[in-house]
């Protein structure tokens, strides 16, 4: 069973961090402004004013403080990663989740993020978010129902989540556990501490910016690995910006996996509003989800709580 | 025991089970199965078991290698063409297949390398090869038929340039072109392998013996948690990679760390790295000696940078799964078959 970690009441305090790449101070504004409009305090980590010179935003001791501090931190109701880049690999195995897992609490992020969100669910099970992070509420209109599901997702909210059906969708309902993210992070961290086991579970899969050839090796990666037999279904998220060899690969990213799920009968899903585009809805990893791929629509909607995971909420 | 130490036991205790449940496959720790070495007159069949190529692009290596006194049979794949690979998957598998089963053929030459090696392997029947082990012959993205090969039957192969890499003129070839194709010469017919390279500051001196097991990074982190994933304790580990970015090479490396193959070497070898340049305003701000040495600063082993190995000109033939010696001092560093 999944700790779900307390959902967030109005004055509750998120704080922000920057666990992994850099981002300058003003990127987040208007996500903390954001943040208080939906009626939370906001604290920044010191990784948030970070005058780092190079590709992280603080040394690996002063992203694991700035992390650590705001795990332990009792009046720290959420964590949101402000952005994702690299490096939340660098200090995973240095965090300690003593406290944490007797006070769990939503830490919110993708791409990047996934490192935790793997670790968190194989780990100790406790539930996580995959939601847009602070770059995302600078998109003109940042009031989408994107960043909306974020905010519904925070306060307990249930989620419903529509799109529209592609021609590879295999039609089906699964109910499971949701787990996934960034592919690239999913197929790095197989065979280590973070690994994630998938079976029975719904899965979904983004990644932006990658060669195709390395897309359909990281697939392969994980189908060898055994983390596509026995899923319950597969939700395919955006593949954007993926890049092409001189040589061209000759297939789309959806082609790629179209094939690679050919030996399997669960539902799957393609374009599915999880991405590094806006098109990214928050998402409960370890929760409990029902999907149907249906002819006119797909459909995830989040389970009720089961009892136990009631006894996380005050 | 802290919870990390824990699950690697773990890891190691499970990993452990299928050699000894299935009976296929062997411990082979100390016995690693080297085949038979090439005489004149043996026949070297070539494949593309990855990506494509025609059959002008490897007549230098033809000629050489009949030149050697070989006899080359030139599979059906050379010359295919499915847009990046050397054929349809069932194409490639078959070509090698055929090449495994073919008693008459000595050693395997992959044509090159290119992407699409992993795409096959599950589909190989390696029972008559088992039986009859020959050299399989590649490096880049033939390091999955290196690594699937010591991990399920501990068989030696032999990791170096291939067709893609013999000079149009053998006569105007560069020395050192000459010297690195000579040395799958010396591979194939037997010779003991020896090569001695300049110390590099950053290394970390000492001296080892053991097995020499690796080859692209790249690859083996996608190998992690598959059939085909290698167990490298013990072992004398090399790496190559090319076109990667810094943080890129610093995130391969923490998955070796964090899938246990940084434990328990008896020496890293880092061969050559063609690093992809950070984007302006990203600069990761590490070099590829600290990110290694970072990495492995909590064991004691050598480790020794710079090896003639990788996507280069200074890339020789390499025994994978026969042991080596590794000595170094403060102005060299020899590595040595044994």
């Amino acid at each position: 069973m999944t700790k779900t970690p307390p959902y967030l009441n109005k004055g509750d305090t998120i704080g922000i961090i920057c666990p992994s790449g850099f981002m300058p101070m003003d990127t987040a504004h208007t996500c903390v402004r954001t943040l208080q409009a939906w009626g939370y305090q906001v604290k920044t980590g010191s990784t948030m004013e970070s005058h780092s010179g190079n590709y992280f935003s603080g040394t690996d001791k002063e992203r694991l403080d700035d992390l650590q501090r705001m795990m332990d931190d009792d009046n720290i109701n959420a964590i949101l990663c402000a952005r994702g880049g690299y490096g939340f690999g660098r200090i995973i195995d240095q965090v300690d989740f003593s406290s944490f897992k007797k006070k769990p609490k939503w830490i919110i992020g993708f791409s990047d993020i996934t490192v935790l969100h793997s670790h968190l669910y194989a780990n100790y099970k406790i539930a996580s978010m995959h939601a847009p992070m602070a770059a995302a509420f600078n998109a003109d209109e940042h009031h989408n129902i994107y960043i909306e599901s974020l905010q519904k997702a925070i306060a307990g909210g249930k989620a419903r989540y529509e799109c529209s059906p592609h021609a590879f969708n295999r039609q089906g309902k699964a109910v499971g556990e949701l787990v996934g993210g960034n592919l690239t992070l999913i197929a790095h961290l197989t065979g280590t501490p973070s690994d994630i086991k998938t079976k029975g579970k719904i899965l979904f899969l983004e990644d932006v910016g990658e060669y195709l050839y390395n897309i359909d090796r990281m697939l392969y990666q994980l189908k060898r690995a055994g983390m596509l037999d026995k899923l319950a279904a597969l939700i395919v998220g955006g593949f954007t910006d993926s890049k092409d060899t001189e040589r061209p690969f000759g297939k789309t990213v959806y082609e790629i996996i179209h094939d690679i799920v050919k030996d399997y009968d669960y539902p799957v899903c393609f374009n599915f509003p999880v991405s590094h585009e806006k098109e990214n809805y928050a998402m409960k990893i370890g929760m409990e989800y029902k999907l149907k791929v249906e002819t006119e629509k797909v459909i995830l909607k989040e389970q009720p709580d089961n009892k136990k995971a009631k006894g996380y909420r005050r | 025991m802290n919870r990390k130490n824990f699950l690697s036991s773990i890891v190691v205790t499970t990993t452990a089970v299928p050699f000894i449940g299935t009976g296929k496959q062997h411990l082979f720790k100390d016995n690693p199965i080297i085949p038979s070495y090439l005489k004149p007159g043996d026949i070297i069949g070539i494949t593309c078991p990855a990506g494509y190529t025609t059959k002008e692009e490897i007549l230098p290596s033809i000629l050489q290698m009949e030149s050697w006194g070989f006899n080359i049979k030139i599979g059906n794949t050379i010359g295919k063409r499915v847009f990046t690979f050397g054929g349809t998957d069932a194409e490639r598998t078959n070509d090698l297949q055929q090449m495994l089963d073919d008693q008459s053929i000595k050693a395997i030459m992959c044509a090159r390398g290119g992407y699409g090696s992993v795409r096959i392997i599950d589909n190989l029947d390696f029972t008559n090869f088992v039986s009859h082990p020959k050299w399989l012959i590649g490096f880049s993205d033939i390091t999955v038929l290196h690594c699937h090969l010591n991990r399920n039957y501990g068989i030696a192969s032999i990791h170096s340039k291939m067709c893609n890499s013999f000079s149009d003129n053998w006569n105007k070839a560069e020395p050192l072109q000459a010297e690195t194709i000579l040395s799958i010469r010396q591979a194939l017919t037997g010779e003991k392998m020896s090569y001695i390279i300049p110390a590099v500051i950053f290394n970390r001196q000492g001296n080892a013996d053991g097995e020499l097991i690796g080859g692209n990074l790249k690859t083996i982190e996608t190998l992690a948690g598959t059939r085909s994933d290698i167990q490298t304790a013990g072992k004398i580990f090399f790496v190559e990679d090319t076109g990667e970015y810094l943080y890129s090479i610093d995130r391969m490396f923490l998955n070796l760390k964090r899938t246990g193959k940084l434990s328990d070497l008896k020496a890293l070898v880092i061969g050559g790295f063609k690093i992809k340049p950070d984007d302006p305003g990203d600069e990761f701000g590490r070099t590829l000696y600290e990110i290694v040495l970072e990495k492995v600063k909590e064991y004691s082993y050598p480790v020794c940078f710079d090896f003639p190995v990788g996507h280069q000109r200074n890339n020789y033939a390499f025994k994978c799964g026969v042991r080596h010696r590794l000595e170094m001092n403060d102005t060299s560093a020899t590595l040595k078959e044994i």
